[in-house]
């Protein structure tokens, strides 16, 4: 990377030139040391010890996991940190199972009883989500600062659960409206110690990603659809073992089709969320690619399958390095000026609540 | 020996450069910030191979080292000690070990410990939540696949009254009714956790033998008295979990494939054991063994005109279930 900033001019608030003047800043780009083979031994010890414990240390075992995720993840010469008590997540995880207990027991003791639960689940979503974020970015630090989340319950409920329903009520047409909600209040609620992000993502960018994303998706089922269409209706007509052949062909085509525009679908978003978010003044740039993202989703995905699973822990890392080395940091001003909140953080039973479903809504 | 590292205070994201040395058990930051800290205060970070350590303050202060290798030379000084689980975490040697005990530890789960653990947990729930979970079964199977029955009433009375005059082989058997039912599923017969036992029309014209017949309700009996439906949910239950454990986070349906091939085997056992307890039953009232063979027989040649039937498909191999029939002692 050259010394000159090689960003387009729009990029940087005109009045940050005047603070450039003091220190020279020049894009940051994240990076993430973690490697696979480090991660599986780290993984198969944990997942013995959860599964000899009987689930008990899976507490202890998320927060190792995610301190080796945080540590290795460094942007301008810092690394990240994770804070989680291991004991608050494991009291969040055994009201956890609790809750699903009397829940499926609510669900066996008839169904206006199992109704009434399967509803306070549906209302309890937001809180939990809620909490979760809460959690979540209080316990991660950089340089010594935490990040936090400030956004209000009603606004967990318009965002979690109100625009989600009406998106389905209006049958996926007010799907990009309510991501981009979902979006924007997740991001510009969320602070870096006492200065806040905010998010950018216009609805009509959402619509535009949306579009392509699903119009790719579309046109290629339709292709397929009518590349084996036009000779299976016909072999149907006759039923011989050649349409049941053809049809599983096209089921294969269109799951494979399908496998490959999913991470077309999660470059697209990361790209539109990363790029419309800023940091007080300093703004983010992801550019991923769809074809670099669908060759490791596939590749993850055989390695899994013919692994047994002891691949898992290498696809994770691989997926995790290129979404994290996109990202680049591109700041206004010195890094050097952040300070920490005041504001005081919900209770630690709070804390391990809000972990019960453990949402991933990081990236 | 002095140690490069950065200095955060927890309060502003200013780096300090500053170095860090252990004198007398103290630790030494010196350079853009001076602070001393007796050294059992301070929290060290785990190792990773390529992260770097951060040394925590109690007030929130950290340190995050640059100069890994003499950190490391430092630590040793110190007498730091990597817990347990880092030091398994570190060495492949161990990391491989730990994985065959986890396979050994999930195979003898799933042979041995899972249908320990499942006949306890059934054991000690009350068979009315067996009778809750069945509840609406009837009724759901009569409106989609199930027609009341064309036999005539006085031959089914006569079937459930001698088989009600039977003694069961093991104590407590519980309470169950004899349903008759026309079905569109050939000749069948199976057991509701409600207690309820279908036997449809066709099986019944097949057999065309009352001891026959008396062997298939044992069967089915079996799987009532010995809680086999509360033992398989919980026992598919247990593989769903570990299976989402194992693979969950890279794909759903994954996690679902093993959960059905597992449950094939428990599928078999649960057959076994109720084919084990008509023998007992049989015994136990006088009736010929080989009368009990015969169902599997007359099934198997009834499946070799048609589509195979049903209640073979999900029972184990034929001959086998006939040969162990007929050799129980």
């Amino acid at each position: 990377m050259n010394e000159h900033s090689d960003l387009p001019s729009q990029a940087t608030p005109p009045f940050s030139t005047v603070l450039n003047t003091a220190a020279p800043v020049k894009p940051e780009a994240f990076s993430f040391s973690g490697r696979g083979g480090e991660y599986f031994r780290i993984w198969i010890v944990n997942l013995l010890l959860s599964i000899v414990t009987l689930g008990i240390y899976s507490a202890w075992a998320k927060v190792r996991r995610l301190r080796y995720f945080y540590d290795n993840t460094s942007v301008a010469g810092g690394s990240f940190d994770y804070h989680g008590n291991p004991i608050a997540i494991l009291k969040g995880r055994i009201i956890a199972v609790v809750l699903l207990a009397v829940y499926n027991l609510a669900g066996a003791g008839g169904p206006l009883l199992g109704l009434a639960a399967a509803l306070l689940l549906v209302l309890a979503g937001p809180w939990l989500l809620w909490r979760s974020l809460q959690f979540k970015l209080y316990n991660t630090s950089y340089r010594g600062i935490r990040f936090g989340f400030r956004g209000s319950l009603g606004g967990a409920a318009r965002n979690f659960l109100m625009w989600p329903m009406l998106a389905s009520i209006s049958l996926g047409l007010l799907a990009p409206l309510a991501y981009q909600r979902f979006k924007r209040y997740q991001h510009s609620e969320a602070r870096f110690g006492a200065t806040h992000f905010s998010f950018h993502g216009s609805v009509g960018a959402f619509y535009k990603t949306f579009l392509i994303g699903l119009g790719l998706w579309l046109g290629g089922i339709i292709v397929i659809f009518l590349g084996f269409g036009g000779i299976t209706l016909i072999q149907m007509v006759q039923v011989g073992a050649t349409a049941v052949l053809s049809l599983v062909l096209m089921v294969l085509a269109l799951y494979a089709w399908t496998f490959l525009a999913m991470p077309l679908w999660m470059t697209l978003l990361q790209n539109l969320v990363w790029n419309n978010t800023r940091l007080g003044e300093h703004r983010f740039q992801s550019n991923m690619r769809w074809g670099r993202t669908a060759f490791i989703v596939f590749t993850n995905v055989l390695g899994v399958v013919f692994t047994l699973g002891l691949f898992t822990p290498y696809a994770q890392i691989r997926m995790m390095r290129y979404r994290i080395e996109s990202l680049t940091l591109l700041p206004a001003s010195s890094l050097d000026d952040f300070v920490a909140s005041s504001e005081a953080h919900g209770s630690a039973t709070g804390e391990g609540l809000g972990d019960l479903l453990d949402f991933d809504l990081s990236m | 020996m002095s140690v490069l590292a950065s200095y955060y205070d927890g309060r502003t994201s200013r780096r300090h450069q500053v170095t860090l040395e252990v004198v007398a058990g103290v630790a030494q930051v010196r350079g853009e910030i001076e602070r001393d800290c007796p050294i059992g205060q301070l929290r060290v970070s785990e190792r990773f191979a390529r992260a770097a350590r951060k040394v925590s303050f109690p007030d929130g202060a950290y340190l995050e080292i640059i100069d890994g290798a003499a950190f490391g030379e430092l630590l040793q000084e110190t007498g730091h000690q990597d817990s347990l689980v880092v030091r398994l975490q570190q060495s492949w040697r161990h990391a491989l070990a730990a994985c065959a005990i986890l396979v050994a530890v999930v195979v003898l789960s799933y042979v041995y410990l899972l249908p320990l653990a499942a006949q306890g947990i059934a054991a000690t729930l009350p068979v009315a939540v067996d009778r809750q979970i069945g509840q609406g079964t009837l009724e759901f199977l009569d409106q989609h696949v199930l027609a009341p029955s064309q036999l005539d009433a006085r031959r089914t009375q006569a079937i459930t009254a001698r088989f009600q005059a039977l003694t069961a082989p093991l104590p407590d058997a519980p309470d169950y009714q004899i349903v008759f039912r026309k079905s569109r599923i050939g000749p069948n017969a199976f057991a509701l956790p409600s207690g309820q036992i279908v036997v449809t029309d066709e099986i019944v014209r097949l057999l065309d033998d009352d001891d026959a017949l008396m062997g298939v309700l044992a069967h089915e009996l079996g799987h009532v008295h010995r809680r086999h439906l509360m033992r398989r949910l919980i026992q598919s239950s247990a593989i769903a979990a570990t299976a989402t454990v194992l693979f969950g986070d890279v794909s759903a349906v994954l996690a679902n494939i093993p959960t059905v091939l597992l449950d094939l085997k428990y599928s078999r056992d649960i057959e076994r054991e109720a084919d084990d307890y008509a023998i007992a039953m049989f015994k136990a009232n006088g009736l010929p063994r080989q009368k009990l063979a015969l169902v599997f027989e007359k099934l198997e040649s009834a499946g070799k005109d048609g589509p195979v039937s049903p209640y073979l498909s999900s029972h184990p191999a034929n001959d086998e279930r006939i040969a162990h029939i007929l050799g129980a002692r």
